[in-house]
């Protein structure tokens, strides 16, 4: 009976309870849609984490050279020995390879079950010695037996009596052995399983499921000058690749500009085949380490010079570093095998010599990223479950680099960032969704007062509009729950893009719709539903006079001064603890960003107490500007508005509130996105070292010099500057001691003009005075500060620097340090030092610059736009440049936060930001219009014209748009640097905060053109007043 | 003011349109009330005594049928001109007062006579003070209409109808809501600014005895076919 009547009467009264349901329909569209698009950005991450993944898992074969020799260790008799048992210990050291092993130690620790017979040791048959101690584990090391030289092809045979003191079974771990040598020095257990080759094993990783493949890839570091044709020599020091043309032909950054991959025949560098003038057909001799040499035909040439696979760093120390060489030759898996390792293999275990780089022999596998789920969390553990059986194929001889589940492993940590950070740009669009569901209520519960009173007198109790505003709210919120639903998907499958939402799992889509509803259920429902049971515990008479002069509740409970305390307590209490310092994130260091949740806060407390205090300035304005009480009222409309809000000035904050809490939102998301993306770009820019870096490729027609610049200061480009530098170039050495390092040699008249330098990165001056310095003082030289610490140096010390190292014409040189800094952009790896590109040409003949850095004359993209389109058109067009932008760093950045949609989410917010706009602009009217029907009517009655009643709702509208819309934008300014503030962590540099002006006109413009509609609509409703109501009363 | 506010309504009919078809609210053949004099209209719930008024004082238009007060024949005035003609001529009290409750008693009151203002043609408007104090509410003049008794504020409604020397005072059961001793001073009231200012007073109530105190009643039956007059001393 009562849902009946609840049903008639929001049948009855289709724009009550069209509006109510706005309310409810938005804030779960809106929680759903983020939810939406959380499910569809984390299902675009996996994708985004591992594109530029060169090398997704390595098995690096550990086996070194001169490392073929074996020990077998036995028991006689085998299987058990029971207690008192004397029993033989049977090892023997063979030597299947080509060359000797220098330096053998055989050590063997028995159990603490079975002791040493004494003078039971013997070797080759005869007695060892015979002493009480175990020969192979004499000593506190125990440091074992030294056999001396196992000679290539020869086996040697020891053996000791060991006695059980309890039972014992006899197998490896009963007696724990393991030989070392000179050329392998890490211990190597006994009866070890022969090693796979590496044919066999990448054959046998290639069919583990979800392996897309698995290459063979050997590398290695020659010499200085190892590469010779046609009488020329590739100066400087060379690496050689073997791998085959599968391996090149799935490595897009292997280019090859002539010829192929041949069996054999050898694929040159670009650089090493200009250095030599060798061509296709030619011949090229190759220096080994042991003092031979081979010759090979060349059979392609090759730009190799962004091949991560093959040029990024295996060491620990420095993983992934690219450590590029441009002199580098390329030849088959066989040629390596059978012709360079031997070669090593001889000269590791030549007496007297040192190997400091040994062949790397590795598996280079490509996991199937088509069988790769879109959220990274369980794409880490399908990646993981791949390494696991990947790592089991011939197991123990090898360690395995699992670069993609590091990846995995960031991305996942990643995406919970991401959701965080949805949640904070989020979670105020849903509190904004109650708040207008509750006002939203509170208004037309407001209307519906009269209507309970009349069921009150009919006989209805509280119990029963109890029940019905239950059953309408429920009515309401469901109905609004499944519009919400269906609008908040296609929302974000219009923003974010059909294809990715799509990816993302149905039972993920399905428990973000569960959440989403129900999050929006209850929070707008429960707004409704308590504004709702307020009203109809008030008193009738009670509520009319409260609606004139009453203070809200929020007004009377001091929430504004609360959020006021909070902000200040909490700002003060996040600035003492640092928590504003968040650390950045790094793919390097395999670190996600963090981010601390609980500093929320401060942004959605700045909000609400900015909103509740521009409302209490607005009431107090208000209402001691009303006029006081006289009979003299002026022209109806100016009085009957000053009036009005004068002495109702509640009703205007109220309405207030909520715009300004719409507008802030707007206007703080508005800020943070630009915010963001300026920082993003300027991160970009820093990475890039300037908004253009131009490389002379390894097939440039031309040799640029360091002092041609200027050749690329064409149209859109305001500077340009050369840079010398590369990975651990120089040696610097100070008094205590010395490194490898990476020094940038550049023009200090002009890098400051391209470069972003930033003074704070130079603790012991400013950047100009720094690049002063390098200008005026030869012997200058710049440090940063971890390298001035590692080397115990500091400014004014001296410091010799060996410039073009492991080149033929290093030369050390000495210089003093001039000062110190932090950072410098456009070196991702680091420099370690700077000084002027002069004074480095002036000691090494070399005038050749490793890049071009230049910056545009604006900073917009349609100036970077111009700057590209002139390069191409002039330096470009003419040569093979390299040319690397902040945009295209931007798309390159492999941190997958870059893949977070904020612009879309700030999209997503504003859409609903603007339709929660119109809503409470237009639940403002025609709650004016359900609340003051009575009011206006009688002023018909009395004579008002139409026009002045219509033109003094648009005023009191009008007020609450204006005021709310400035309000906002204040509040908002404040709330969005805190935003900036708290996701500090997401950048790499200081984000400064912007404002974009324009950006703000759209949610102003808005609140300003819906006050109009939704004026121009009541207005309809006003010419419906009829006058004659006020005859019906009861 | 004897000439200009006689009232003369012919063929009146009145019909309302709902879900279920069209609604006959009214039906008067003729219903005249001569200038300066008083009537009081009766009958019972339903019968159209509130419609008849409406119509009277031009709050509504009738499906047919004229109405003339004076020498203006406002059913067939537009919108715009019956407003005016409303604020200029006529008075309402109403069953409720509808006061505007953010406004003083004395704002409600100037809130009338600034909505009339244009319209007066050299009337002088009874002063607001001088009104108020007449009707014993000089101390109550500040005060919004929720601070005061139901009486008062009728009391208020009964002034604010008046303050502009309406021609015709139009009354839909002003004592409805009210104690007997406030409706005696409220019809009181009513009755001698009336006489006072020679405006004719139409009056609809149930309460025989009001009734009573007026020149003339009218009362409606439900059938609407036609109306009965008595003069009554």
């Amino acid at each position: 009976m009562l849902a009946r009547y609840v049903l008639a009467d929001l049948a009855r009264n289709p724009r009550r309870t069209l509006s109510t349901m706005l309310g409810v329909t938005l804030g779960v569209g809106l929680f759903c849609s983020i939810l939406f698009f959380v499910d569809g950005l984390s299902a675009s991450m996996t994708q985004r984490a591992v594109a530029p993944l060169s090398i997704d898992m390595q098995r690096i074969v550990t086996e070194r050279v001169g490392g073929a020799l074996t020990l077998v260790q036995r028991f006689d008799p085998a299987g058990a020995a029971k207690q008192g048992d004397r029993i033989r210990v049977i090892l023997e050291v063979h030597n299947p390879g080509d060359v000797s092993a220098n330096e053998v130690i055989v050590r063997s620790i028995p159990d603490k079950d079975l002791h040493f017979v004494a003078g039971s040791a013997m070797l080759d048959g005869a007695g060892l010695t015979a002493s009480a101690d175990n020969p192979f584990a004499s000593g506190a090391g125990p440091t074992g037996y030294n056999l001396g030289v196992a000679k290539s092809g020869t086996t040697t045979v020891m053996s000791y009596v060991v006695e059980a003191q309890h039972n014992v079974r006899l197998g490896d771990t009963a007696v724990n052995s393991s030989f070392s040598s000179r050329e392998s020095v890490i211990p190597v257990a006994a009866n070890k399983p022969s090693v796979v080759p590496l044919d066999e094993l990448a054959q046998k990783i290639s069919q583990v499921e979800g392996v897309d493949a698995a290459r063979q890839l050997s590398l290695v570091d020659l010499g200085p000058d190892s590469l010779s044709s046609n009488g020329r020599t590739a100066s400087g020091p060379a690496k050689l690749f073997g791998l085959d043309a599968d391996y090149a032909a799935h490595d897009p950054t292997i280019k090859l500009i002539e010829g192929g991959i041949r069996a054999d025949g050898a694929v040159l560098s670009a650089e090493s085949s200009k250095a030599m003038h060798a061509k296709i057909g030619d011949k090229v001799t190759v220096a080994l380490p042991d003092s031979t040499s081979f010759d090979i035909v060349v059979s392609g040439i090759a730009d190799v010079s962004q091949a991560r696979s093959l040029f990024s760093s295996r060491r620990g120390s420095d993983l992934e570093a690219f450590i590029y060489s441009q002199h580098s030759m390329i030849v088959s898996p066989a040629v390596f095998f059978d012709t360079v390792i031997p070669a090593f293999e001889r000269a590791a275990t030549a007496r007297g010599s040192r190997l400091k780089n040994p062949p790397v022999r590795e598996i280079d596998v490509t996991v199937d990223r088509r069988y790769l789920n879109a959220d990274p969390a369980t794409a880490l553990i399908q990646t993981k479950r791949i390494a696991a059986a990947v790592s089991a194929v011939a197991a123990h001889q090898d360690f395995l680099l699992d670069n993609i589940s590091n990846t995995l492993g960031v991305a996942t940590g990643d995406s919970t960032v991401a959701k965080r950070l949805f949640i904070f740009l989020g979670v105020p669009g849903g509190f904004l969704a109650a708040l207008l569901a509750g006002y939203a209520g509170n208004v037309l519960a407001d209307a519906q007062r009269r209507e309970q009173a009349t069921l009150r007198i009919r006989g209805a109790s509280r119990r029963h509009l109890l029940r019905m505003l239950a059953i309408r709210t429920a009515g309401l919120t469901a109905a609004g729950s499944l519009v919400g639903l269906i609008l908040g998907y296609l929302l974000a499958s219009a923003i974010l893009g059909r294809e990715s939402l799509a990816r993302a799992t149905t039972s993920r889509l399905a428990l973000s719709a569960l959440l989403g509803c129900l999050g929006g259920f209850v929070a707008t429902g429960l707004a409704l539903y308590i504004t709702g049971r307020r009203n109809i515990d008030r008193e009738i008479n009670e509520d009319r006079a409260r609606l004139s002069r009453s203070v809200p509740l929020w007004r009377r409970a001091r929430l504004d001064i609360v959020g006021c305390v909070v902000v200040v307590v909490g700002t003060a209490g996040a600035l003492r603890a640092h928590a504003f310092d968040g650390a950045s994130g790094s793919v390097y260091f395999g670190r996600s960003v963090t981010l601390n949740l609980s500093l929320l806060v401060l942004p959605i407390a700045v909000w609400f107490a900015g909103s509740l205090v521009a409302a209490r300035v607005v009431g107090t304005v208000l209402h001691r500007t009303q006029p006081d009480s006289t009979s003299a009222i002026g022209a109806p409309l100016s009085s009957l508005y000053r009036l009005s809000v004068g002495r109702r000035p509640w009703a205007i904050g109220n309405g207030a509130i909520i715009v300004t809490l719409i507008v802030a939102l707007s206007t703080s998301l508005a800020g943070f996105t630009s915010s963001y993306d300026a920082a993003k770009a300027n991160d970009a820019r820093y990475a890039t070292g300037s908004d253009i870096r131009i490389v002379p490729g390894p097939t440039a027609r031309r040799t640029y010099t360091t002092d041609q610049a200027g050749l690329f200061r064409t149209d859109g480009v305001a500077q340009a500057s050369a840079v010398v530098y590369t990975i651990r170039n120089v040696i610097l050495r100070s008094a205590r001691t010395s490194d490898p390092a990476n020094l940038a040699a550049i023009d200090p008249a002009t890098f400051g003009s391209v470069a972003p330098l930033r003074n704070d990165n130079f603790p012991t001056g400013d950047a100009d005075a720094a690049l002063r310095t390098l200008q005026t003082d030869p012997g200058a030289v710049l440090l940063s500060t971890n390298m001035a610490q590692f080397l115990k140096a500091k400014p004014g010390d001296m410091l010799h620097v060996l410039l073009a190292r492991g080149t033929d014409v290093q030369i050390e040189v000495d210089f003093h340090i001039t000062g110190l800094f932090e950072r410098l952009p456009g070196f991702p790896d680091g420099a370690d030092a700077m000084m002027s590109i002069h004074q480095y040409i002036a000691h090494v003949p070399s005038k050749t610059p490793d890049f071009f850095l230049a910056s545009t004359t604006t900073r917009s993209r349609a100036g970077l736009r111009r700057a590209l389109t002139s390069l191409g058109q002039g330096p470009a067009a003419a040569d093979q440049l390299q040319i690397t932008t902040r945009a295209t760093t931007v798309a390159r950045d492999q941190s997958s936060l870059a893949a977070l949609n904020i612009a879309g989410l700030v999209d997503l917010d504003s859409t609903f930001a603007l339709a929660m706009e119109i809503v409470t602009i237009a639940i403002f009217v025609f709650g004016l219009l359900l609340q003051r029907r009575r009011e206006y009517v009688t002023l018909r009655a009395q004579g008002l014209d139409l026009r002045t009643i219509r033109l003094l709702i648009a005023a009191e509208a009008g007020t609450v748009a204006i005021v709310g819309a400035i309000a906002g934008v204040l509040v908002g300014t404040a709330m969005g640097y805190y935003f900036v503030t708290v996701l500090r962590p997401l950048f790499v540099l200081p984000p400064s905060y912007t404002l974009p002006l324009r950006t703000l006109l759209a949610p102003i413009g808005l609140v300003l053109v819906a006050t109009i509609a939704c004026t121009l609509a009541g207005a309809r409703l006003v010419n419906r007043l009829e006058p004659t109501e006020l005859l019906r009363d009861e | 003011m004897t000439v200009g506010n006689s009232i003369d309504a012919q063929d009146l009919i009145v019909d309302y349109t709902s879900a279920s078809g069209t609604v006959r609210a009214l039906e008067c053949p003729a219903f005249s009330v001569e200038g300066g004099s008083n009537i009081a209209v009766m009958g019972p719930s339903g019968c159209g005594k509130s419609t008849l008024l409406g119509v009277l004082a031009g709050l509504a238009r009738p499906t047919s049928g004229t109405v003339k007060i004076g020498d203006e024949t406002i059913s067939t005035l537009p919108e715009r001109e019956r407003i005016r003609f409303r604020r200029r001529c006529l008075g309402m009290v109403y069953q409720a007062d509808n006061l505007l409750s953010h406004l003083t008693v004395e704002e409600n009151l100037g809130l009338q006579l600034a909505i009339c203002r244009n319209d007066m043609n050299n009337r002088q408007p009874i002063a607001p003070g001088e009104l108020l104090e007449r009707l014993g509410l000089a101390s109550l003049s500040k005060r919004l209409p929720d601070q005061l008794s139901g009486g008062q504020r009728q009391r208020v409604a009964v002034a604010r109808a008046v303050i502009h020397r309406p021609a015709v005072i139009f009354a839909d059961e002003p004592t409805g809501a009210l104690d007997a001793e406030s409706a005696q001073t409220v019809i009181e009231l009513l009755v001698d600014v009336h006489q006072e200012m020679a405006a004719t007073l139409v009056l609809v109530t149930h309460d025989p005895n009001i009734a009573k105190r007026l020149e003339r009643v009218v009362t409606l039956s439900r059938s609407r076919a036609a109306s009965e007059q008595r003069r009554v001393s």
